[in-house]
């Protein structure tokens, strides 16, 4: 499986969730085909929430766990 | 400086420190809340504001009926005029390109993010320049007035406030009642400490209370941003200062409830009775947010932010200034102090409000989505 990270850490909305919903559209039909797996990281909190809710609503998963100061969202097929 | 004045500057500052915090913890963003219904076609942060102002509407009414409110409507707003509007269209393009309104700057800033640092850099320019024009859009305001003297709906009708105040309170109620009934109010959101968007709403809107019982007036923040670019332009023109009317006058005048005297204040850069009301809440939520982010674990200052994302706050800075100088008011003070007395000058503020947010996503989307900092491995 491909990986591929963003770093959008000292960004705010609505530039996360605009940046990470750009190129899960693009990178769509991988993403569902559980052929990649996203990794953001990210220090903006709302994006916590919006992120994986968006994602969920395409019929992607996401995860979140806490980092050192900062949050960690890895998008990937449902069911993975 | 007299007890009084200690008291609620000392008030002010713990209140101004539990807004930031609150904000801070839940990411409660006004500016969010308009942009998302736009951009995104998202409620979910418009609904809190929706329970603010009409909680806050219903304790300002209760404490009106309480005989605790000194002056109604509340001091420093005006009757009406068409250019209310403009300012709200511009006050809203403004906050959503900076990433944060007035007050949302101020707790994104305390939790150490630099663009929103660069937004407040911005709105102190935004500030100076709005001096510059001060005269002309005086008369835009003269010209444009509504022929009533009346600042609220219901002076308007002549009727009691509390029928029309208590019935916005009781739709606004029933609204949040329905959409906790359909499960609307559970959020997502993973990060730490998070406390759910409703509960800050309430939060803020008992706290918008204690500001009002405790210095006569709402919670108001942007004429300090005026005093800050007043301040540093009486060191690098003090000459040129001197010449601004806005920066000379003192127009505004305010007796605090504690101790019963009658100060003077305006943009300038002296301390009087807006920086009373004003310094310590916007220190307070600076350092109630800064609080919360190092409880949390959370403080770090990235350095490194995309240009077009740093040149779009400092823009939207600037914007949302002189939005704010414009209304007059900023969001916060509008709100959270005049929507919730149907004051006309908040209702058309609003009412501008949303077609510059409209505007700001439409500029968001060309300007920052193709910018992207991925990385394949």
């Amino acid at each position: 499986m491909k990986s591929m990270k963003m770093d959008i850490r000292g960004q705010i909305c609505p530039s996360s969730l605009l940046l990470v919903l750009r190129e899960v559209n693009r990178l769509h039909r991988e993403l569902k085909a559980g052929q990649l797996c996203m990794t953001i990281l990210t220090d903006n909190r709302a994006a916590t929430g919006t992120i994986p809710e968006a994602v969920s609503n395409m019929g992607i998963n996401a995860n979140v766990a806490k980092l050192d100061g900062y949050y960690r969202i890895t998008i990937h097929k449902q069911g993975d | 400086m007299g007890f009084s004045v200690w008291v609620v500057m000392s008030g002010l500052m713990m209140i101004g420190m539990a807004v930031g915090f609150l904000m801070h913890r839940s990411d409660f963003c006004m500016a969010g809340a308009f942009r998302d219904v736009f951009l995104f076609r998202s409620y979910r942060l418009i609904r809190p504001l929706v329970l603010l102002a009409s909680l806050s509407a219903l304790l300002f009414e209760l404490c009106r009926i309480a005989d605790l409110l000194p002056v109604y409507p509340f001091p420093w707003f005006a009757p009406p005029a068409g250019v209310n509007i403009v300012g709200g269209v511009v006050f809203g393009l403004g906050m959503v390109m900076a990433g944060g309104c007035v007050v949302g700057v101020l707790y994104k800033m305390g939790a150490g993010n630099l663009l929103s640092l660069i937004a407040f850099t911005g709105l102190l320019v935004g500030s100076a320049l709005y001096a510059e024009i001060h005269s002309w859009w005086l008369s835009l305001l003269r010209l444009t007035a509504f022929p009533t003297s009346a600042v609220t709906v219901p002076q308007l009708f002549g009727g009691s406030s509390t029928v029309l105040v208590l019935t916005g309170a009781a739709v606004g109620g029933l609204c949040c009642w329905r959409w906790r009934r359909d499960g609307l109010w559970v959020d997502r959101n993973a990060a730490e400490g998070f406390i759910p968007l409703w509960i800050t709403a309430t939060g803020l809107a008992v706290l918008g209370v204690l500001t009002v019982l405790l210095c006569g007036i709402p919670m108001g923040v942007t004429t300090s941003y005026a005093k800050g670019a007043a301040l540093l332009e009486s060191w690098l023109a003090p000459g040129h200062l001197a010449t601004l009317p806005y920066f000379t006058a003192t127009p505004v005048q305010h007796t605090l409830p504690l101790d019963g005297i009658l100060r003077s204040g305006g943009a300038g850069p002296n301390f009087d009775v807006v920086a009373i009301l004003q310094l310590p809440l916007i220190l307070g939520i600076i350092g109630g947010s800064w609080l919360s982010a190092q409880l949390l674990d959370e403080f770090r200052v990235v350095w490194k932010v995309p240009f077009n994302q740093g040149s779009m706050a400092f823009a939207g800075g600037i914007i949302m200034a002189l939005g704010s100088r414009m209304s007059p008011g900023c969001n916060v003070w509008h709100l959270w102090g005049g929507v919730p007395q149907l004051t006309m000058q908040s209702l058309l503020f609003v009412g501008g409000l949303l077609p510059g947010a409209w505007l700001g996503g439409k500029i968001l989307q060309r300007v920052l989505a193709p910018a992207t900092s991925s990385q394949r491995s």
